[in-house]
């Protein structure tokens, strides 16, 4: 018995046997074995390996190995709606990233004030806040001790909201961060040469 | 891109396992029933044809007891036939050890081969049979797999601890000697 000198698809012989080959590969070496003697001839000795080793083997009991194996574990008793589903995950986490934030601004809102200055200097953001003239409200007031990443625009009363807007509108624009132009100037003598 | 009809088994087993997990005890029926024939055959060509059913069952028990492990990198096929291979080392091992009779056993392989031949009407099967006692135990477990099975070289490799590559070799060496023995007669 000669051998097929296309050896990829005599690899492909034994699964394409087997019915286990997809339908490309399958389609691609029943086309082969049509024009091809050699792998139709492996074709038949595979059978007949496989019929042979498979001769003999006792069936096995399906049952009784069944009835070895260990129970399926118990569903769950509890309601579907508490079981932890992977977005139920995702909320826990959200919520307690919120608490985390929260509580974060309350430790800072009891923070000392040197330890609001190390961050910024907050003395203006409460001078464009509340102007001399204007009474401090309870919220300002409270932002004197620092300032507040618990609160926000919420805690301004409309009287300071009003104020901050109409400061914001007088605020010069900043200064430029691009370098300015700048001619150098080379000190030269009479007779041209560079000092 | 088509799906393989072993993709397809892969699907299956993987959705099987899921079931039992969720307390349905029928999916281990149904995952014996897959399995437990092929595994009885890839048994049968290590000689222990008379304790093949308790070799079957001690694989699904271990593999079921285990089943958290199973990292899905393999097919469930494949990792059962890994297990049972392990089992039948362990055991010959320590048939080895506590009777110490590796002549006795080769006689006993010997004939019940022999009882196996007479089973064996057909004169070209038995010549085929005895082809493939001759090959080496590596070459015959590959050649077995790949023929029987119709495993793929990557999953033949992690049952028999090798690479794709020698398992490659082992089966077209296995071939050519299974060819010539024919021819020989």
């Amino acid at each position: 018995m000669t051998d097929c000198p296309d050896g990829m698809m005599r690899d492909l012989l034994p699964e394409y046997a087997r019915g286990v080959l997809g339908a490309p590969d399958a389609l691609r070496v029943a086309a082969h074995l049509a024009t091809c003697a050699e792998c139709r001839a492996e074709l038949v000795l595979l059978g007949r390996v496989h019929d042979s080793l498979s001769l003999g083997v006792p069936p096995v009991d399906v049952a009784s190995i069944v009835r070895a194996l260990p129970a399926a574990p118990r569903r769950s008793a509890r309601p579907a709606a508490f079981a932890w589903k992977h977005w139920h995950w995702q909320y826990a986490a959200a919520a307690a990233a919120l608490v985390m934030v929260a509580g974060g601004g309350m430790m800072w809102r009891g923070a000392p004030d040197g330890a609001a200055t190390r961050l910024a200097d907050s003395s203006h953001v409460r001078a464009a806040v509340r102007p001399e003239s204007t009474p401090p409200s309870p919220a300002s007031a409270h932002a004197d001790e620092g300032i507040s990443f618990g609160g926000g625009l919420s805690d301004l009363s409309v009287e300071d909201l009003q104020t901050l807007l109409g400061q914001m509108s007088s605020i010069k624009a900043l200064p430029s961060t691009d370098p300015e132009s700048m001619t150098p100037v080379i000190a030269t003598n009479e007779g041209g040469k560079t000092l | 891109m088509s799906e393989s009809n072993r993709d397809v088994d892969v699907r299956q087993d993987l959705a099987l396992i899921a079931r039992w997990k969720e307390g349905d005890q029928r999916a281990a029926t149904e995952i014996v029933e897959r399995h437990a024939q092929a595994l009885a055959r890839f048994a049968a060509t290590h000689a222990v044809r008379e304790n093949v059913d308790e070799l079957v069952q001690d694989t699904f028990v271990r593999a079921f007891n285990s089943i958290e492990s199973f990292r899905a990198d393999s097919s469930l096929r494949t990792w059962l036939f890994t297990i049972l291979k392990r089992l039948v080392l362990d055991r010959q091992r320590a048939e080895r050890r506590s009777r110490n009779r590796v002549e006795l056993e080769e006689d006993h392989a010997v004939q019940e081969f022999d009882a196996l031949d007479g089973m064996v009407a057909d004169e070209t099967m038995l010549r085929v049979r005895q082809a493939v006692e001759r090959l080496s135990p590596m070459q015959r477990e590959v050649f077995t797999l790949r023929v029987t099975e119709g495993m793929a070289y990557s999953d033949i490799a992690k049952v028999v601890d090798s690479t794709e590559g020698a398992c490659r070799v082992h089966y077209h060496n296995a071939m050519r000697a299974v060819k010539e023995h024919l021819s020989d007669d």
